[in-house]
Formats: structure tokens, C-alpha cells, sequence
């Protein structure tokens, strides 16, 4: 039954398949509702901001783009980068079993569970996008090949984060417990609710630091023409992380390949 | 036949980190089934799983020319939240058998005898169940070789009877390494035998040489 020798991608690609259909089965059947959650979060979260908007914006407004529209954008941008790295953290110790079989290393789940989540992202930009044209907000990219372009790059920010993470949570306990702490605060001054241009000048200098900001500030740019950006934002400094993080997680796995099976 | 050359296999810890196989060079045949005995920490798993390449050698190479199951034990082979249907259907695709997929999965469930069990979590099987359900799968893929970590001392009776009598009409076909500590089993089931002792690896080629030179070695 078994066929001759599989090259090495051959045999990396069932594993791909394999997995994949695994993973997609339990994230959308794991709990109840699970695909309730995953329009109704970003939905809510949006009321709520709406509705504290007063406390945010305090009477000024954004240049260039509506404040739905700027917080729909900037939320799911920041989601998608975020799930990623919360979804791949567990994704090596959910799947320990499976590593008796020389085929599967820990690297697969964590590729299989990013690629998962950004299909499910995908898919909810674009019924937030089609919701919005229905609803009569402006909704729709000025520039869709940009939006798509920076988009990408948001989830590859993601999986370099996630490769990182996932190979160093099991390697350092306190791992995972840093990153689950520092999602919050990372939320907050990566300006999806909280425009940064707001902020004094000094301010922003710091906060130009973190990568999340270039591509969320780029990623809006792309839906609104004329959406007047952070001074300072750069798809190269965003790119030096993303690369970075994408290498530095595949030589951990790489090197620590043999613990990571073994935990 | 399945090629061990100067084989070095060492674990580090806080407390140093002592060569667990020292020096193997074993050429192991895949006509007859092997009993690999020797004391607890001896190796036998590090040994078993180093040939079904879950794992690495520190040093030399093992040459596997013939395909090798994975190490059948008590630990692994599922993800626990799948239930073991979703399992079979996982490992039959990484072993590019999809087309065989129904094929399979009623072999495995003919063989583990689970029942209604087969659609429920894995994490909620008993031990037993976990073994047979395994060492069904294991079987409804024609490796040439079997790895076995005592992965029959949990199953009853009926199991037991069951998977020496699979192995006895594979004989020829296919052949079995086998690590266990019931020796009835093994006298039952081997024909050839590797001690381990010490980090290193004694060829036996009558199973029951094997166990009276452990014996020898361990109780005087």
C-alpha cells in the first residue's frame, strides 16, 4: 500500500494537507459557535469603540477617512497579526502527539495554523467589505491591490512573530505568559483605536518603533485616497521586523528542532 | 535490512549528559522478528526511536532500506482533542494513502475493536484502548518492519492473542522490533534477540540466548 520514496516536499506537502483539514476541523468545531465568534468579536468590538468614541477622538476628527471605516481596517489588521501569534503559541503542545511520526515537525502546525487563520481573516475583511457597500459606508479600497499588498504583509508580520514565539514558548515557559501580557498593551499603542496622530509629536517618535503601526497606518492609507498617515511610516523598517522575526523563527526551529519534538 | 554504523546517542540535562548508546553498529536483518531486552533506562526506546527516525544520532548514520512504522508505544501517535477516526484519517494522509482512506479506516476498526469509541476524543480512551487503536493503524499500513514499545504490555488477553497471531501470518512479509518486558511474549513472538547493556548493543541470533545472557548479566 505504502508508494516508493516521496521527495522530501512531497512528503512535507501531505503533511500540510493533512493537517490542514485537522486544524480547520478543530478551530471552526472546537467550541460552540466558534464561527459566530469569529464575525460577532470584531463586530462588538466595533460598537463598543463607536459608542466610546466620544472618549477617543474628544470632538476631532480623522484626516482623510471615517472613524467606522479607520476602526474596522485598523481592528482587523491588528487581529489578524494577533491571532497568528496567540493561535501558533499552543500550536506545538496541541500537537505533540503527532510527532511520533517521523513525517510531521513542529514547524508544520504553526505554518498550517497561521495560513488557517489568515484565510479566516481574509474572509471576514471581505464580508465586512461587502457589509459596508451594503450598508452604504465606504468601505471598498481606493487602491485594492495596496490593501491586498499590505494585508499580506500584516499576516507575515504575524507568522515571523508566530514561528518566534511558538519555537521560544516551548523552549522558556514564561514565554507564552510575556506574550499573552504584552498583546494587550500592544494593542493599544499600535493605533487601532487611539489615532497617533493625536499624540505630540514625541510621542509618536516611540511609538513609530513598534512594526505593527507602519503596516496598519499603510494598510489604511490603501482604503481611504486621501488618509493622511503618521509621519514617519516605513514598509521598510516594517519589512527589516518581518524578515527578521521570519528568519530567527525558522532558525529556531531549525536548531531546536529535536527539543521542540521532545518537550 | 536496516544498517546501524557507529552510532553515539547522548541526552543533555542539568546533570551532565552521559552517552545512552555508545559505538552501535548492528545490521539488522528484516526476515526475522528481534526482541531488543535489557534494563530499564538501557536505551531500548532511544534505540527503537532512532530507527523509526523520530530522532537523531549524536553521531553515525542508520541506512533504512525498507520502509520502517513509526514506534507503536504508549505515548504519541494522536492529538488528543481528535476523535480516533480523525486520527486514522490524519495519519493515512501523511502516509499519501488518502485514496485508500475508507479501506483503511475499516481496517483499523476492525482490528482495535473500540466500538462506538472510534468517534469520540482520544483523550478520553483507557490505555488499552489507545494501544489497540494504535497498533491497528500501525497494521493497516504494509510497513516491512514494526516497532513496538511495549506497546502490547497494556492490551488483555484477546489483544495480545490478537497481534501475535497478525505477526505470525506476516511472517516473511514483514518483521517485527520489538521492546518488552514480558518475556513469554517474547519467546513467543522473536526469533533473534538484541541485549543492550551498558550503551552497548549485543547481536543474538536465538531470542533465548538473549534473555539468559540478560539474565546472567542482571541477577547473577
Amino acid at each position: 500500500m505504502l508508494e516508493k520514496r516521496r521527495t522530501s516536499w512531497q512528503v512535507t506537502r501531505a503533511v500540510w494537507h493533512a493537517m490542514f483539514l485537522h486544524e480547520v476541523l478543530a478551530r471552526t468545531t472546537a467550541d460552540r459557535f466558534a464561527w459566530f465568534w469569529m464575525l460577532v468579536e470584531p463586530i462588538a468590538m466595533v460598537a463598543i469603540m463607536a459608542a466610546l468614541r466620544g472618549v477617543f477622538l474628544s470632538g476631532r476628527h480623522i484626516a482623510g477617512a471615517d472613524f467606522i471605516p479607520w476602526l474596522i481596517t485598523g481592528l482587523l489588521g491588528f487581529y489578524l497579526f494577533r491571532e497568528n501569534l496567540q493561535r501558533s503559541l499552543k500550536a506545538i503542545d496541541a500537537n505533540k502527539g503527532l510527532f511520533a511520526y517521523r513525517q510531521v515537525q513542529p514547524v508544520d502546525p504553526v505554518l498550517v495554523r497561521c495560513f488557517l487563520e489568515g484565510m479566516l481573516k481574509s474572509l471576514i475583511l471581505v464580508l465586512f467589505v461587502a457589509a459596508g457597500e451594503l450598508l452604504g459606508i465606504e468601505m471598498m479600497p481606493s487602491d485594492v491591490l495596496a490593501a491586498l499588498y499590505h494585508w499580506w504583509a500584516l499576516w507575515c508580520l504575524g507568522l515571523g512573530a508566530a514561528l518566534t514565539a511558538s519555537a521560544l514558548a516551548v523552549l522558556i515557559a514564561e514565554v507564552a505568559h510575556i506574550v499573552q501580557i504584552a498583546i494587550v498593551p500592544l494593542f493599544f499603542i499600535s493605533g487601532v483605536i487611539l489615532p497617533l496622530n493625536f499624540l505630540p509629536h514625541w510621542v509618536q517618535k516611540y511609538l513609530l518603533w513598534n512594526p505593527i503601526v507602519h503596516g496598519i497606518e499603510s494598510l489604511r492609507a490603501s482604503f481611504f485616497s486621501s488618509y493622511r498617515m503618521v509621519d514617519g511610516v516605513d514598509m521598510f523598517y516594517f519589512w527589516c521586523w518581518t524578515l527578521s522575526f521570519v528568519a530567527l523563527g525558522l532558525m529556531l526551529h531549525t536548531a531546536f528542532a529535536r527539543r521542540l519534538k521532545a518537550q | 535490512m536496516i544498517s546501524i554504523n557507529g552510532l553515539y546517542k547522548r541526552y543533555h540535562n542539568h546533570h551532565g549528559s552521559q552517552w545512552v548508546l555508545k559505538d552501535i553498529n548492528l545490521e539488522i536483518p528484516t526476515h526475522v522478528n528481534i526482541g531488543l531486552v535489557g534494563r530499564n533506562g538501557a536505551g531500548k526506546s532511544t534505540l527503537l526511536r532512532l530507527i523509526g527516525g523520530m530522532d537523531t544520532p549524536d553521531q553515525g548514520a542508520i541506512v533504512r532500506n525498507c520502509s520502517v512504522s513509526w514506534p507503536i508505544g504508549l505515548a504519541g501517535g494522536f492529538q488528543g482533542s481528535m476523535t480516533g477516526r480523525q486520527n486514522v484519517k490524519f495519519v493515512t494522509r501523511i502516509h499519501n494513502a488518502e485514496n485508500k482512506l475508507d479501506e483503511v479506516i475499516a481496517r483499523v476498526e476492525e482490528f482495535a475493536e473500540i466500538g462506538a469509541a472510534f468517534d469520540d476524543p482520544v483523550k478520553t480512551y483507557s490505555s488499552g484502548m489507545r494501544a489497540r487503536l494504535l497498533f491497528g493503524l500501525s497494521l493497516a499500513f504494509d510497513f516491512d518492519v514494526y516497532l513496538s514499545d511495549e506497546a502490547t504490555a497494556v492490551g488483555d488477553q484477546i489483544f495480545r492473542k490478537k497481534a501475535t497471531r497478525v505477526f505470525k501470518e506476516r511472517v516473511g512479509r514483514s518483521s517485527l522490533i520489538m521492546v518488552s518486558h514480558a518475556e513469554a511474549i517474547l519467546r513467543d513472538l522473536c526469533q533473534s534477540g538484541i541485549l543492550l547493556q551498558g550503551g552497548k548493543a549485543f547481536w543474538f541470533d536465538d531470542i533465548k540466548d538473549a534473555l539468559t545472557a540478560y539474565h546472567e548479566l542482571n541477577f547473577g
